[in-house]
């Protein structure tokens, strides 16, 4: 270490130029770059995807649009009921979920947990139910629970508590400790002062995290009936299948518009639990005037009368009417979902035996194809990052409202953008499939159609939020349009540019092991076909290389940012 | 330390020889010995620092002593059970200077949380609590003439509004003893003499025994009947409000700068004739 600092210094006399002191983090900075690099060069030989099979690529992609349109709604019925089926599965997914995340929170969080063993247990069952995605979770359910809705939901459950978790833990630990402190003086009890005064403090936060759960779970859960696991994926499967592409995409189309409309109901829900007053709106419209008027005066009768209830303001109606539709969804959901209660509960021990008979694993029966998925998964991961962050620079670029002032540009832009990300990426995948065949080409087009439109969204936002102070100053300078560019506006943006892709590496990675459960390249081909035939000590091995790949993914990611930081 | 300080038959509050050393290693209390008997009004001074809060957190158990005893209503709350704790804490009213609302709780639910100790198991809301008690938190938003503000949320009141809706909490719990930390300190002027007069006339009022931390001399010596002074975790200044003028108390404050300027100097004589009255 201190030679790292005093080495530039000495060198600095001899040059003319003094270098920057370097630490060794940016050392391993650079070396992770040239990791990366290595990487994606490799990766492109490995896959051997010339920009001739991309271009032949997107023929083929053109033959199938042709193919689909127009789209045949004679099924809806089928579609509708499936759909609905994935709203339940979304629902009760989440829902149990944060209920079992509730109490590991409480756990692992620092302020709270009840002592270190217990601290301990819980963060390892966070960290680790984030290891295995939901689809390869899914799958290995069905073994003891088959066809049907109910492995599903219990994978998208139990693979939420990973992130749901970690955010209510984070959630618990910011808050505050004088009030603690100052209900405990009261001599209330544990018990009495963590809901007196932790609860109302987290409950906004877990209530947003549950919503931008139910989100994510939404899409994952239209393409669980890949795997069988219940929803509305396996009908497209079927259509496509038979090729009845027509029957298919209005499926899709179908998939699209739910997950769209539930997002924008969502954000909009969570804006207005998250921000602190529901009812100061920045607009003032007569509306909302004469609503404040009305909270105002309920709000005074109330004070004056002495009710011991409070007021119904508008922003407690709000409320309590959003618990009442939770609470109708989630009893229909239960109700109406196609599980077998009763038998189910019996299913605990074929799950413990099922799992059971996944060990001890089996490396070897498949090996060399074992080897050659893990190849093929990173690769995968590696190209889509890449050729996605490629193209979402101009993508980006051009949907930022402060650098092309056109606004028909950036206007057409965001909504090509928008309209991409709303579908899963597997289903996206499934299409490419579809048109291209078998294969780790078109897994790697759907996940670089993902990865550019998400980047081309950030990129954009951030460009948008590039101070303009600097870019004035240089324009002062008398510099073009393109200089003007290149020396104020990108500089600000690189370092969340770096971080975003690194991000992105991780997901795609992530994605690319369950690829080729749809035929789209990877190591989740081989899971698929070790299930079919019920091979299951191989199938215990490839969950154990899936989590392997997806937790040292993490770790590093780890380092890493922590590298730029 | 048998003085006319303490006039009556048994003292509310008894610490004895009570040191506390921090895991960080700082020494926050240093032997301290002092009782209190009911009904006293007490002012505790001292810079920051000097472990004003530490003592005031050990009376009600939020901090436990490193050697020493501290005996509150005869409990000896260093070696209390949980519940014998929960039972001093009842009766032990304290007010912060950052006043430890819940921000996003109503003033009302502010107030009725203060009701927890009688209450046997957790309550989240409003209607968890018994009408009786919700009249009776109503009563005391109106004594400290807040009952307008019920049902807005805490955090939309000012400094001075929140800390009343934390004295409305204290009355809730209908404490013997009020410890109050600095309870003005992070207010303005005017509304720190209007919480101070508030939070005094309450307690007299329903004849509390009140331990109060204060950065305005003049303030404590107003009202207070005994001055305790500390200075590194020790008592260096006990005495009768009555016969001490402003620059007495004032060297506490002073003499400590001096001292830390001149390291050298080994005790000051003048520091002497109050150690000694401290020991005797």
């Amino acid at each position: 270490m201190t030679a790292a600092h005093v080495e530039p210094l000495a060198r600095a006399a001899g040059n003319k130029l003094p270098r920057a002191p370097r630490k060794w983090q940016s050392k391993a900075l650079l070396a992770v770059f040239v990791a990366y690099v290595v990487g994606v060069v490799w990766s492109w030989m490995y896959i051997d995807m010339t920009l001739l099979t991309l271009f032949g690529g997107f023929t083929e992609l053109w033959n199938l649009v042709v193919d689909m349109v127009p789209p045949n709604f004679d099924n809806m019925r089928v579609v509708l009921k499936a759909t609905v089926e994935t709203i339940w599965m979304a629902l009760i997914g989440t829902t149990a979920c944060v209920v079992l995340s509730i109490p590991l929170a409480f756990m692992a969080a620092r302020n709270t947990t009840p002592n270190p063993v217990v601290f301990a247990v819980a963060r390892a069952i966070i960290t680790l139910t984030r290891a295995l995605p939901t689809l390869v979770l899914a799958a290995v359910l069905t073994l003891p629970l088959g066809i049907g809705p109910l492995p599903g939901l219990l994978a998208l459950a139990i693979h939420s508590i990973g992130m749901v978790g970690k955010l209510f833990t984070e959630a618990v630990e910011n808050t505050e400790a004088m009030s603690r402190e100052a209900v405990t003086s009261t001599g209330a009890g544990k018990w009495q002062t963590v809901l007196a005064t932790l609860v109302p403090q987290v409950t906004p936060s877990f209530i947003g995290t549950a919503l931008y759960r139910l989100d994510i779970n939404l899409r994952e859960s239209a393409v669980l009936g890949f795997v069988g696991a219940g929803g509305v994926g396996f009908v497209v499967q079927q259509h496509l299948r038979s090729l009845d592409y027509q029957r298919a995409i209005a499926a899709v189309g179908v998939i699209f518009v739910v997950i769209t409309l539930i997002e924008v109901v969502s954000t909009r829900l969570r804006a207005s639990i998250i921000g602190d007053h529901l009812s100061s709106p920045t607009k003032k419209t007569p509306r909302t005037m004469a609503r404040e008027r009305r909270d105002h005066r309920l709000l005074v009768d109330a004070v004056t009368t002495r009710r011991l209830t409070p007021p119904w303001t508008y922003e407690r109606l709000v409320r309590a009417s959003a618990g009442v539709i939770y609470l109708v969804l989630i009893v229909v959901a239960f109700a109406t979902i196609d599980i077998p209660y009763l038998s189910a509960l019996g299913l605990g021990d074929e799950v413990i035996d099922s799992f059971g008979r996944l060990f001890p694993p089996d490396f070897t029966t498949a090996g060399p194809e074992l080897w050659q998925g893990i190849r093929e998964t990173v690769a995968i991961g590696f190209i889509a990052t890449t050729l996605g962050l490629v193209i979402s620079v101009p993508l980006g670029i051009l949907s930022a409202r402060n650098i092309v002032v056109n606004r028909f540009v950036y206007g057409t832009t965001r909504l090509f953008m928008l309209a991409l990300r709303g579908l899963p990426e597997l289903i996206v995948a499934v299409l490419f499939v579809a048109a291209m065949g078998l294969g780790p080409v078109p897994g790697t087009l759907a996940l670089t159609v993902g990865t550019a439109t998400f980047m081309a969204k950030l990129i954009g936002d951030a460009l948008e939020e590039v101070s303009p102070e600097p870019r004035e100053a240089v324009f002062a300078t008398g510099a073009s349009r393109a200089q003007e560019f290149v020396t104020s506006v990108i500089p600000q943006a690189l370092p969340n540019l770096v971080s975003q892709t690194l991000y992105m590496l991780d997901v795609n990675l992530r994605s690319s092991t369950v690829l080729g459960i749809i035929g789209g390249g990877g190591i989740g081909f081989l899971l698929l076909s070790a299930l079919r035939v019920l091979q299951e000590p191989t199938v215990g091995a490839i969950v154990i290389v899936i989590f392997v790949i997806v937790y040292s993914i993490e770790l590093i990611g780890t380092f890493v940012r922590w590298l730029v930081e | 330390m048998t003085t006319v300080l303490s006039g009556g038959a048994d003292p509310l509050i008894s610490l004895t020889g009570v040191s506390k050393r921090f895991p960080n290693g700082t020494l926050a209390l240093d032997n301290v010995s002092m009782t209190v008997p009911k009904g006293q009004l007490l002012s505790l001074i001292g810079l920051s620092g000097s472990g004003k809060s530490t003592l005031m957190r050990h009376l009600n158990g939020l901090h436990k002593p490193t050697a020493g005893t501290v005996k509150v209503f005869g409990v000896e709350v260093s070696s209390a059970s949980s519940k014998q704790l929960r039972d001093v804490r009842r009766n032990v009213g304290f007010v912060f200077q950052q006043f430890g609302l819940v921000g996003r709780a109503t003033c009302l639910e502010n107030v009725l949380s203060g009701a927890l100790g009688r209450l046997r198991g957790p309550r989240y809301g409003v209607w968890s609590y018994p009408r009786t008690l919700r009249r009776e938190a109503f009563d005391h938003l109106e004594r400290v003439g807040l009952a307008p503000q019920a049902y807005q949320r805490a955090d939309t009141l000012s400094g001075g509004q929140m800390q009343r809706v934390a004295i409305a909490r204290t009355i809730m719990q209908q404490p013997q003893l009020l410890l109050a930390d600095e309870p003005v300190a992070s207010l303005d002027p005017e509304s720190s003499a209007q919480v101070l007069e508030l939070l005094l006339k309450v307690a007299t009022e329903d004849k509390m025994t009140v331990i109060v931390t204060l950065h305005q001399v003049e303030l404590a010596l107003g009202w207070a009947h005994r001055i305790v002074g500390l200075r590194d975790g020790r008592v260096v200044l006990d005495q009768d409000a009555r016969g001490l003028s402003q620059t007495d108390v004032m060297e506490v404050y002073r003499r400590v700068d001096r001292e830390s300027e001149l390291l050298a100097t080994p005790s000051t004589p003048a520091a002497a004739p109050i150690t000694e009255r401290q020991r005797a």
